[in-house]
């Protein structure tokens, strides 16, 4: 049984094919890394599994529930609306950028949704609040303006305030990459910490050494397919195709 | 001396006339232009190209125009207006315009991953447009529209084109029947003390939003 299933995704901008027709099954407490130059897609792809974007031609599925479909003339129908929300609660997303609210202290950009979505009431939303903000290390953070934060600190605020919503699978959209070097490291250091505690996470990241330590699988795109995919250390160690080594070597190189 | 003392409760009048149309325009201007900018911006295409219409009329024509087609030109279509109330309807229509272009701008500015946030977090689009949009917005657009709330002080004195006895026609009138020009000075005060409080209160207001970035 799968958490998530997308099989044969198709998605254009335009006239540019960015996906053609990928597939992933992710199973539950699975950690999976997507890695990949820029342009390959993976974060069009991580994009598509919560329709931030919409998709062409494929079949998503999430916890057993149907998402979007082909209709016989093969292209991609999505389920009513009121069915999607439910499944997009399921996916908690990070962004490179974190995308706080900035007019919300960091205690108010995690209650919010909970608030707003579960209907929980103030008392319990800032109590879980609270909790989150301890688990990222942020506690004394928590009535500071996003402003005030580093960007390492931002992104583990963002991490706090999808955990609120209790998703099944926490997505990551290079949550690193728009950190200075010195910041990566406290928010993989809490990535892993969710990866120990068997949350199912689906991550797009240039950080080799990370997808190697923490992913169960590793997958890696070029020009909208899955070239190659894996366990880690056989994907990153000893990669079989000539466009994943070429990969490598550069994003390895560049450390 | 005893001249200002007469003349002074007279203008006072003049300025309630005043103060009454800025108010009461502001009121539902300000409003009434956040539904017009939303509208503007909606994906519903005779909606939003309805808007452009509607903000193409009233920028694009004089204000003192369109207070003699809503009191006058009304009236050949059986419309009869108060002069106060055709006063307030035509400020309300132009001034909501011009705030629904300055709201738009603002809203436009705000950043695509806000809404990407608020979305993937199970906010409706309301909620979104409430929560999250609006109150950045706000902030934004405080600037210009302050240039807006101090035109619209100085504005009010177009009334005088349908018989409205606003304070510069009650100026005017004061100055012609006395043969002086101390009302034209009195009311130059008048006016730079309501812009000055409006300059000071948009200042205060600023500063009070200053508490993120």
């Amino acid at each position: 049984m799968y958490i998530l299933q997308a099989i044969d995704v198709y998605k254009k901008f335009h006239r540019l094919e960015v996906l053609k027709g990928i597939s992933l099954q992710v199973k539950k407490g699975e950690v999976i890394a997507i890695i990949g130059s820029s342009g390959s897609g993976k974060s069009t792809f991580l994009r598509c599994l919560n329709r931030l974007e919409t998709i062409d031609k494929g079949f998503i599925e999430i916890d057993g529930e149907i998402m979007v479909q082909n209709n016989a003339d093969g292209k991609a129908i999505y389920s009513p609306e009121k069915d999607i929300e439910r499944l997009r609660r399921k996916m908690g997303m990070v962004f490179q950028n974190f995308h706080l609210f900035p007019h919300k202290s960091v205690l108010q950009n995690i209650m919010l949704a909970p608030l707003l979505v579960k209907n929980i009431n103030e008392a319990e939303a800032k109590a879980l609040a609270r909790v989150l903000l301890d688990k990222v290390g942020l506690d004394y953070k928590a009535d500071n303006y996003p402003f005030e934060l580093s960007g390492g600190q931002q992104q583990r605020v963002a991490i706090a305030r999808a955990l609120a919503m209790e998703p099944e699978i926490m997505c990551f959209d290079e949550p690193t990459s728009a950190l200075d070097p010195e910041l990566t490291g406290e928010v993989l250091q809490v990535m892993k910490d969710l990866a120990l505690e068997n949350r199912t996470m689906i991550v797009v990241t240039h950080e080799i050494g990370f997808a190697r330590e923490v992913a169960d699988r590793v997958i890696f795109m070029d020009e909208g397919v899955i070239v190659e995919e894996g366990k880690a250390e056989d994907v990153i160690i000893n990669p079989k195709h000539e466009r994943t080594k070429a990969f490598l070597s550069t994003v390895l190189m560049a450390r | 001396m005893d001249y200002l003392l007469l003349l002074i409760p007279t203008m006072l009048k003049g300025t309630s006339i005043t103060l009454k149309l800025f108010f009461l325009t502001l009121a539902m201007a300000l409003p009434l232009g956040v539904i017009l900018a939303l509208a503007r911006l909606s994906k519903f295409k005779p909606l939003n190209v309805f808007m452009q219409f509607y903000v193409w009329i009233f920028r694009g024509t004089p204000l003192l125009l369109q207070l003699l087609f809503i009191y006058f030109g009304l009236t050949f279509v059986g419309i009869t207006l108060e002069r106060f109330t055709a006063a307030v309807l035509a400020f309300v229509l132009n001034y909501a315009a011009y705030l629904a272009e300055i709201y738009r701008a603002g809203i436009q500015s705000i950043d695509r991953g806000q809404y990407e946030a608020a979305d993937v977090l199970g906010l409706t689009k309301m909620q979104t447009m409430s929560k999250i949009i609006l109150p950045q917005m706000f902030k934004r657009v405080l600037p210009p529209m302050s240039n807006e709330v101090i035109n619209l002080v100085k504005d009010t004195a177009l009334v005088y084109v349908i018989g409205i006895s606003e304070l510069l026609r009650v100026a005017k009138t004061a100055a012609v029947t006395d043969f002086r020009f101390t009302p034209f000075i009195v009311a130059a005060i008048f006016y730079l003390i309501m812009t000055g409080v409006i300059q000071q209160f948009f200042k205060w207001l600023e500063s009070k939003y200053e508490f993120y970035e």
